[in-house]
């Protein structure tokens, strides 16, 4: 499967946040996009989701425009956003039943035990969402987001809260998850994580992917510095337009 | 169809097992309500001809009043975690969030009524236990709903919500208040059917197709 966007372009009123992006992801693939805050990661993860509308430009999935108003296209896609789209009243367990019915799924109530246990939720007592920490509720956002075995896994900074056991159950469910053959993008600043598992790093810059560095290619110290160049490019552009 | 509808009792039930842990709105209405009737008992010094004149009347406000409360909160809890975005992503169709909601204010606007009949009875000494009046505050209670749904579907994105919420509803509501009180006073009066059923019609009209146009918009409302 192939997901792409071409010429994608958004703006908030004056301010343009994306211009005539390009980007192509393919089954089995994991691209995490680096970029510094403000870049427009979190608006691409948007407009590639279909939560957001571009202002120009397309999405294909396999060559054909994808039509979010279809469920059957929604369905394709596993959510990470900032927020955890859980409901603080439920328990872990009814949330996950929830959202299976929502997806139509025939997950029973032990597949979502089983899910739980594999984001290492299974020994938490059944009391509302609204007790746990900030890591278990993220947690429980990660098993959200991979009940419905969506074909395409856009993950906005899903490390956030997690502890280091957390970072890495994330990991090796990242690989379970790329060897069959999802399409996966990633925003993160946690670069020594993402390493482990990336296929490709996309550096967001002035609205476009400014480099794509395949991982094999360096060291996390040498794409450190190629990232830190790019950025600094930014700044010392933007310093010297300044009146 | 079969789909969005258990789609829609899932999220129906949803909000309620939410409601029913919390008691956020169903507190704060509910204690609105009994407030408001206790006020107008001891300001108004009515008469007991007057008492049967502004029952239905004082009744629908109480109830529109401590139903914008729970309306200003019904997308609450989508808003605090984002969960709307989660709900567009895995719902079959997006009106059957819409669906759902006006459900769950629905029945919130009939506990609101079961509780408010009794008290008005007691407190004003007027028995109000008459299922055709009971009828007309929910024919009254489903277009309330219908179009509160929609436009609190709008506020709950802007930072003025509770504000712009009842003002942009009461004008929208005009013909259903019109509707309710016309009604219910001919009803307390023991009017025959006839002389009240244009009005029981407008209600049915103005239900039916704010609901209908309702569920037609709401992707558009959310979507841009």
């Amino acid at each position: 499967m192939r997901f792409e966007a071409k010429k994608l372009c958004k703006a908030y009123g004056v301010q343009r946040v994306l211009q005539n992006l390009d980007i192509s992801l393919q089954s089995g693939e994991l691209v995490c996009l680096l970029g510094p805050n403000g870049a427009g990661k979190s608006t691409l993860i948007r407009l590639l989701s279909g939560l957001l509308k571009p202002t120009a430009g397309e999405i294909t999935i396999d060559g054909t425009l994808a039509d979010f108003s279809e469920a059957e296209i929604r369905r394709r896609i596993g959510l990470i956003l900032h927020q955890t789209f859980l409901y603080e009243q439920l328990t872990g367990l009814e949330n996950l039943q929830l959202y299976a019915r929502l997806y139509g799924t025939r997950l029973t109530e032990s597949d979502l035990k089983q899910l739980m246990v594999r984001v290492g939720l299974g020994k938490v007592r059944p009391v509302p969402v609204r007790s746990y920490s900030r890591g278990m509720k993220q947690r429980l956002t990660i098993a959200r987001a991979l009940l419905n075995e969506p074909q395409i896994l856009l993950l906005d900074e899903p490390y956030t809260g997690l502890d280091q056991q957390g970072s890495t159950m994330l990991n090796q469910l990242l690989i379970e998850e790329k060897e069959q053959q999802r399409i996966i993008l990633i925003t993160t600043h946690e670069l020594s994580f993402i390493r482990q598992v990336a296929s490709r790093f996309d550096i967001l810059h002035r609205g476009k992917i400014a480099e794509s560095i395949p991982n094999a290619d360096m060291s996390l110290d040498e794409l450190q510095e190629r990232y830190n160049t790019v950025v600094n490019n930014r700044v010392k552009v933007q310093t010297e337009a300044a009146p | 169809m079969r789909a969005w509808l258990s789609t829609a009792w899932v999220l129906v039930w949803k909000d309620l097992v939410q409601e029913w842990r919390s008691r956020d709105v169903l507190t704060s209405m509910f204690a609105f309500a009994v407030l408001s009737l206790f006020i107008f008992n001891y300001a108004l010094e009515l008469s007991p001809i007057n008492r049967a004149e502004i029952a239905p009347g004082l009744i629908w406000v109480v109830m529109v009043f401590a139903g914008t409360l729970g309306l200003n909160r019904s997308f609450a809890a989508e808003q605090d975690q984002g969960s709307f975005e989660g709900l567009m992503m895995a719902v079959p169709e997006l009106s059957v969030i819409y669906l759902a909601k006006m459900i769950t204010n629905l029945l919130m606007m009939f506990g609101l009524a079961i509780l408010v009949i009794p008290i008005y009875s007691l407190l004003y000494n007027q028995s109000l236990f008459d299922l055709r009046f009971f009828g007309i505050l929910m024919l009254g209670a489903w277009g309330y709903s219908a179009a509160g749904t929609l436009i609190s579907s709008m506020t709950v994105q802007t930072r003025m919500r509770d504000l712009l919420l009842p003002v942009l509803l009461f004008p929208l509501l005009l013909p259903v208040n019109m509707a309710v009180v016309k009604s219910g006073s001919a009803i307390i009066a023991a009017s025959s059917v006839p002389e009240f059923q244009s009005w029981i019609n407008l209600l049915l009209v103005y239900d039916v197709i704010m609901t209908v146009v309702s569920i037609l918009v709401f992707e558009y409302v959310i979507r841009e």
